[in-house]
């Protein structure tokens, strides 16, 4: 019975040192996974770090070419129409998430506009926002594009998009809903307007410019200008997305850090405890044969 | 939305003459006022930014014109040519510029709005020759688009040959 006892104790002892080593296994594929993840977000980070430099640039570019415009709607007095029945929100995120907040950022902003007009129509840029916003307004999106946001944005790619978004028709006042880049540390969203020709035609202080009646330069200007305004929206996008995307990145690289630390301090004091038992099963194992 | 800014331009008469540095009609006034600040744009960059110039030539839609300081405000669409701008009477860079607007706003302040633009200096004429060349061929292409994208090449390559030539 003494010795059935005893076999019992060993094989109960076994099973408990067994369950360690599984823990002390699981505890080790869980670091390791932890240290691939953190070399990930590492070289994502890298990888954003790089872009955002030029990314920075490429926006400062697209602000001065935009600002020329806004000088002159400044100057012209335009201003969108008070009264604005078919509205057009066109909300400029991206395609690629691990960013942060900044594709809900804009499509809040989007829904907040769309609590103003109820009807408006949408034209989404990135699959991000377009996702989002089927979830509630799956009727208002007239038109979307994927692809973009991979590189820093084109013009050509602007002047494309606005030529389909003119193909939908006339709007009396439209808006682009996009991420402007405040700092290397923060973005806002924002919404700038688009003047079609006919809020061009109507500023109040258009007559101080020298325009030819018969010449298309305002319908010309106006079509230069939507694209304009939407690759700088787009430039903006594109900059605080790779910001935030770094930041995010850095985030989660500390992160990845503390668990390691964590994990390695578990994994260390499981291990030993499980060289203790060890010791413990030896030690009676050998007294109970003297 | 550019093939329509530069099927307008095309229509334009050519044979408006260049106008050059008009010194009879620069204004006699302080020099801070004579002076014209001059920006150029492009969308991936900035190549002038507040510059002081006394005359810009630029290649209207509606004909060539020199701008000075105290212009009236103005905007233009511009055809694909030669900007040309000078910093004092007697000297002048030239930039080659794809087609776009220029702005003068009342406080003497002009912008220039391209897609491309590049210092003439920096073109190769015989690049330009055979890009031409091969533009020309498309030119009669049954694909609408390409023969589009040819016509508009052709445009923008032609002025830059005129302008290299002179």
């Amino acid at each position: 019975m003494f010795r059935l006892g005893a076999f019992q104790i060993a094989r109960a002892s076994l099973a408990s040192s067994a369950r360690n080593y599984a823990t002390l296994r699981e505890i080790e594929t869980r670091l390791k996974s932890i240290k691939n993840i953190e070399k990930i977000t590492k070289t994502m980070k890298i990888v954003a770090s790089t872009r955002l430099s030029r990314a920075e640039k490429a926006m400062a570019c697209s602000r001065y070419f935009q600002g020329a415009d806004r000088d002159f709607f400044e100057a012209a007095g335009t201003k969108a129409e008070d009264k604005a029945e078919k509205v057009l929100l066109i909300t400029v995120s991206s395609d690629k998430g691990l960013c942060g907040a900044i594709h809900s950022s804009v499509t809040k902003l989007t829904k907040k506009k769309l609590a103003e007009y109820p009807d408006a129509d949408i034209v989404c840029i990135g699959e991000k926002a377009k996702v989002q916003l089927l979830r509630t307004n799956a009727d208002g999106i007239k038109l979307t594009f994927a692809g973009s946001g991979k590189a820093a944005p084109t013009f050509k790619e602007a002047a494309l998009i606005s030529d389909e978004i003119e193909k939908l028709g006339t709007y009396d006042r439209v808006e682009v809903i996009y991420n402007r880049f405040a700092s290397s540390m923060s973005f806002d969203s924002s919404a700038a307007p688009l003047y079609g020709k006919a809020s061009i035609a109507l500023s109040k202080n258009l007559s101080t410019f020298d325009i030819e009646e018969d010449s298309n330069v305002v319908d010309a200007f106006s079509q230069f200008s939507i694209a304009n305004t939407i690759f700088s929206a787009m430039s903006e996008g594109y900059a605080s997305e790779v910001c935030a995307r770094r930041n995010a990145m850095d985030n989660a690289s500390k992160n990845a850090g503390d668990m390691i630390q964590k994990y390695s301090i578990l994994y260390n004091r499981t291990r030993q405890a499980a060289i203790t038992n060890e010791l413990v099963d030896i030690i009676t194992g050998a007294s109970s044969l003297n | 939305m550019f093939r329509h800014t530069i099927r307008a331009a095309s229509k334009v008469n050519r044979l408006v003459g260049f106008r050059t540095y008009a010194e009879a009609a620069a204004p006699k006034a302080t020099a801070a006022s004579n002076k014209l600040r001059l920006s150029i744009a492009l969308p991936h960059q900035t190549v002038l930014k507040d510059k002081d110039v006394f005359q810009v030539n630029i290649p209207a839609a509606t004909g060539d014109m020199g701008i000075l300081a105290n212009h009236v405000p103005v905007i233009e669409q511009l055809r694909p040519g030669i900007v040309e701008i000078f910093d004092s009477p007697s000297h002048s860079d030239k930039f080659f510029i794809s087609g776009g607007f220029a702005s003068v706003m009342p406080n003497s302040k002009m912008d220039i709005l391209s897609v491309e633009a590049a210092a003439l200096k920096d073109f190769d004429s015989a690049a330009v020759k055979s890009q031409l060349a091969d533009a020309k061929k498309n030119l009669d292409s049954t694909n609408e688009n390409v023969a589009a994208e040819a016509s508009i090449e052709v445009e923008v390559l032609e002025a830059l040959n005129a302008a290299l030539s002179k």
